[in-house]
């Protein structure tokens, strides 16, 4: 729960009051690696930061799984799209690892939401950041090289090279696993 | 075997069951997911072993009991099968908690190679277990010798119905003492 509250501070300050509100709608859950947090098609109940492991974001197409984001320590994860809507996920959302995640469900974000105003300023907050890096992202997708997109990644999740599959890597960055294992090979 | 008898004990053993997962449950998610080694199950992953292979017999009940429980006259008596007899005696622990033998699991019971497992499973093992309980129930007044349910070792193998209780809450008890050592770490 020190990781929830960690969180949340720092986006908003939270006095001891405010936390008491807010600490009891939080619950631990544990996903086995290869567990569903959210399948494409059920609606995501809730809203989660990762406390231990790695999660992987994809959609299916055309018979493939394509990879386009990781959750891991710190960051938040489940399927935020239908969370919010209550619209069924279009991404699959899986535990590669072992997991821990700590989660809050709809309704009781809602009400903190209605309830505390610092509540809905921690939700602006994230929802801003979450758009400046879905654009960054969507920025290099367009006008950045393979090579390019490779060093950006290094530079800012060099850990996710130890974490995930050089596989769902390579299905990230939008190149074949031989381009990416050459890349690697050529930075290494 | 006494059938009220039979239903009696089940029943017995379900509840125990369902009482420890539910302390189970509120045990830390990294307890929950605590392994001996990294190729072997953790606790979520016993129990959602347990969801697909007792599922089979809850569901093959269900399908069962309907068609026929209410058309056939209660019967006192149980007379295990020799199949399904044999294999409940193989899963049942021996006294003192001995494993009489290891065995390796059908890629349809694995979860790893299903949906996985999480702090759901537990979830959906209780849910699992009231529903073998109310079967229980529906049991008392009707012939477990007639009926029969195709058995989760594969569709040539039927247990007659009072197996198909036996075996999967042996098969649970086999497994708890899995889960218990798996908790205590």
């Amino acid at each position: 729960m020190e990781l929830v509250r960690r969180t949340l501070e720092r986006y908003v300050p939270l006095d001891q009051s405010d936390w008491e509100r807010i600490a009891p709608y939080w619950t631990e859950h544990a996903f086995s690696r290869g567990a569903s947090v959210c399948a494409v098609g059920q609606v995501e109940q809730r809203f989660y930061i990762v406390k231990s492991g790695v999660q992987r974001l994809s959609f299916p197409h055309d018979g493939e799984d394509l990879c386009v984001g990781f959750a891991y320590d710190g960051s938040w994860s489940g399927e935020y799209a239908s969370f919010v809507t209550r619209k069924p996920a279009r991404f699959d959302v899986v535990a590669i690892t072992d997991s821990v995640l700590v989660g809050i469900d709809h309704e009781a974000l809602q009400r903190l939401y209605n309830e505390m105003p610092v509540m809905e300023r921690f939700g602006r907050l994230i929802l801003e950041e979450l758009l400046v890096g879905r654009s960054t992202r969507e920025i290099e997708q367009l006008s950045l090289s393979a090579e390019e997109r490779f060093d950006r990644l290094v530079a800012r999740s060099p850990h996710l090279l130890q974490l995930v599959s050089q596989k769902d890597i390579a299905s990230y960055l939008r190149m074949t696993p031989e381009t990416f294992s050459r890349l690697r090979r050529k930075r290494s | 075997m006494n059938t009220q008898q039979l239903i009696d004990n089940l029943g017995a053993v379900l509840r125990t069951q369902i009482s420890r997962a539910k302390e189970i449950q509120q045990l830390p998610a990294e307890v929950l997911l605590r392994r001996p080694a990294a190729d072997q199950w953790n606790a979520v992953e016993v129990f959602e072993h347990l969801n697909l292979s007792s599922g089979i017999y809850a569901k093959g009940l269900q399908q069962v009991f309907a068609k026929r429980a209410s058309t056939l006259k209660p019967n006192g008596e149980f007379h295990p099968g020799l199949l399904g007899n044999y294999f409940t005696k193989s899963m049942l622990p021996k006294p003192g908690g001995r494993i009489a033998w290891r065995m390796k699991t059908m890629k349809m019971f694995d979860p790893a190679r299903n949906h996985g497992a999480s702090s759901e499973s537990i979830a959906r093992f209780i849910t699992l277990c009231e529903t073998l309980l109310q079967l229980l129930q529906q049991a008392r007044t009707t012939d477990l010798n007639a009926m029969k349910v195709t058995s989760s070792l594969g569709p040539i193998i039927r247990f007659k119905a009072g197996d198909a209780f036996r075996f999967p809450v042996a098969h649970q008890q086999r497994h708890f003492l899995q889960i218990e050592r798996l908790v205590k770490g």
